[in-house]
């Protein structure tokens, strides 16, 4: 569940402004998980939510190729290391991705929302600048994936032969 | 020059169409006493007519030697009963195991009538056969003796012609008729895979001294089948060795003897027949194996000559092995059969045998029978060897061992992928996530958010 737990900060931190309900000490589990998937849908860019599907798709993809190999035998071994290997790599890879460009889709959705407050200005700024800290703009990282990536299908293909 | 070449040739191939024995024709033949030499007429003249050179002589005689220039004199020997105290200097006991060595072939005959030498009795303790300690017994059996010789002494033997020593082995020595054996010196055998005995005494025969008197016989040696009448040892190098307990049998007198047992009608005994077949084995006309070709290849059809002996295999590969065997019978070679219960087997060795596979015959030439069998290599690679170790009483040994590289599979040897269905899954889980990578690609580069326009129009 790595979609949930990366989207609770950036919930609990715009819920101080715009949360659409207060959550108190005896709320049900149910309230309090609805609330965070309402938050989840309500202050996610959605790149990070498409990015946040491709992991999930990738975790039932693995999963499946895993549960295979534990029930019907590991048999054509090399088979099961680069469909599982591929699948994990690529999870790594986009669970990277996610976190280069959503701390800038963050600063950048934060800056959109509390533009509304007045002191939009000075956020976008401070965003450009947090960017240019980290040195990687959106583009270079999903320039980066993208080669990391086909690196990696090429050794996956190569080695199922 | 061209004239004495081509008499050498001639005179070469009739002694090789004149000798029977597959290993040479000179026989050496040493007699003590040459008076004695006309007791065995009937003997020395079937071995004659069987392409014998005889050779007679004495064991004092100065010329007498085993080897010539190093090399062996003779091919084979027989060694009559001496009456002095041993066969002389030329044929010591450590001159007759040499002679073994280097392939010839023994016959030695004793005789229970006088005392047998220590020079014999330490020969036969060489190759583990050993005589009683007295070395002057003869066998005595109270119920099968000729009632027409020894009616009071018991010592002339009848005995039935042996059959075959084990059920998995030939019979060379079976054959209808009684054998007389007079006088016979009994022997034992130590715990050998070389020696097997060919005739032993029946249950109830004992060993007896007859020099002694009968309270001495309480403490007694050996007895019943315990006691051996004919045994004989084969080298690792197929030479052979024959001892006979009793000469009297070769003699002309039993070779023509009517004889009665016990309870029995009176008949004609069988030791010419018998003798005839001892010496044969003997001297390698019986029971000698050849080896002709041996191949092994890649089972497949069209073989051509660059297919056959490869000297390296691939492991899993299915391979054929196939190996000629002749057995000498008498005068020529004839297609060897394995014994109903006994089988032929291939190694496929590294270190210790991987596979141990029946050889079957699969085709039969004028004097050979082919044996092969097919097999999968192990999934093992090394230097591997093609075995055939045949090693059975009465039979010349083979050992065959043929070396082979075994590689594991080259790169492009292993199936595709998707030849083994138990991938399929795991194809399909790579091929989904490069496509569902593809499709990630294609959303992402057209959903460029809103927000990052506006940032750049602000």
């Amino acid at each position: 569940m790595p979609s949930a737990s990366s989207s609770a900060p950036a919930a609990s931190s715009s819920s101080l402004s715009s949360g659409p309900k207060t959550l108190t000490q005896n709320s049900s589990i149910y309230d309090i998980a609805h609330t965070v998937w309402q938050q989840y849908l309500a202050t996610t860019p959605q790149r990070t939510m498409l990015l946040d599907a491709f992991m999930g798709f990738l975790v039932l993809v693995g999963g499946v190729q895993f549960v295979y190999c534990v029930v019907g035998g590991n048999y054509p071994f090399n088979a099961f290391l680069s469909g599982f290997c591929a699948a994990v790599g690529q999870f790594v890879l986009t669970a990277s991705l996610r976190m280069q460009t959503s701390s800038a889709a963050t600063s950048s959705s934060s800056s959109s929302t509390g533009g509304a407050k007045g002191k939009g200005g000075k956020k976008v700024v401070k965003g450009d600048a947090g960017e240019e800290g980290s040195g990687i703009s959106a583009e270079r990282a999903f320039a980066d994936y993208v080669f990391g990536s086909l690196i990696l299908h090429f050794f996956c293909i190569n080695f199922i032969n | 020059m061209r004239w004495s070449l081509s008499s050498l040739f001639l005179f070469g191939f009739l002694a090789v169409v004149h000798a029977l024995s597959s290993s040479g024709n000179r026989l050496l033949v040493v007699l003590e006493d040459g008076s004695e030499k006309d007791l065995y007429s009937t003997f020395w003249s079937d071995l004659e007519a069987r392409g014998y050179d005889l050779v007679f002589e004495s064991p004092k005689s100065d010329k007498l030697s085993l080897f010539d220039l190093g090399e062996r004199a003779y091919d084979h020997l027989l060694l009559l009963p001496p009456r002095s105290k041993g066969f002389g200097p030329s044929l010591s006991p450590k001159n007759i195991v040499d002679f073994m060595n280097k392939d010839g072939n023994v016959l030695l005959a004793l005789s229970g009538k006088s005392t047998t030498p220590s020079a014999v009795s330490s020969l036969l303790l060489e190759l583990d056969l050993h005589l009683a300690t007295d070395r002057s017994s003869v066998v005595v059996d109270h119920f099968n003796y000729d009632t027409l010789s020894a009616a009071e002494k018991h010592d002339v033997l009848l005995l039935q012609r042996p059959g075959p020593l084990r059920p998995d082995t030939k019979a060379f020595f079976d054959g209808e008729g009684v054998l007389a054996l007079p006088r016979a010196a009994p022997h034992t055998l130590g715990d050998h895979a070389l020696i097997a005995p060919i005739l032993r005494a029946p249950a109830t025969a004992y060993s007896y001294n007859p020099k002694e008197d009968l309270s001495a016989g309480e403490d007694v040696w050996a007895t019943g089948s315990q006691l051996a009448l004919v045994s004989a040892m084969q080298t690792r190098a197929s030479s052979r060795f024959t001892l006979l307990g009793s000469v009297e049998s070769l003699q002309d007198k039993w070779f023509s003897a009517t004889v009665k047992a016990p309870n029995g009608k009176e008949t004609g005994t069988a030791n010419q027949d018998f003798a005839k077949q001892l010496t044969a084995w003997t001297f390698k006309e019986t029971g000698v194996l050849k080896v002709g070709k041996i191949e092994h290849h890649l089972a497949k059809d069209d073989l051509t000559a660059e297919d056959l002996n490869p000297t390296i295999y691939r492991i899993k590969n299915e391979t054929v092995f196939s190996i000629e065997i002749s057995e000498y019978s008498h005068d020529r070679y004839i297609p060897f059969e394995v014994p109903a219960n006994d089988a032929l087997q291939l190694e496929f060795t590294m270190l210790s045998p991987f596979h141990r596979l029946k050889l079957e015959p699969t085709a039969r030439t004028e004097n050979s029978t082919i044996y092969s069998t097919q097999f999968t290599v192990p999934d093992q690679h090394g230097i591997f060897s093609f075995r055939v170790n045949y090693k059975r009483p009465f039979l010349t040994n083979i050992e065959e061992k043929h070396e082979v590289t075994v590689r594991h599979f080259a790169h492009n040897e292993y199936p595709r992928s998707w030849k083994i269905s138990g991938g399929w899954v795991w194809i399909a889980g790579l091929w989904s996530v490069i496509g569902g990578f593809l499709a990630f690609v294609f959303v992402w580069l057209y959903s460029e958010p809103a927000s990052a326009k506006v940032k750049k129009t602000q």
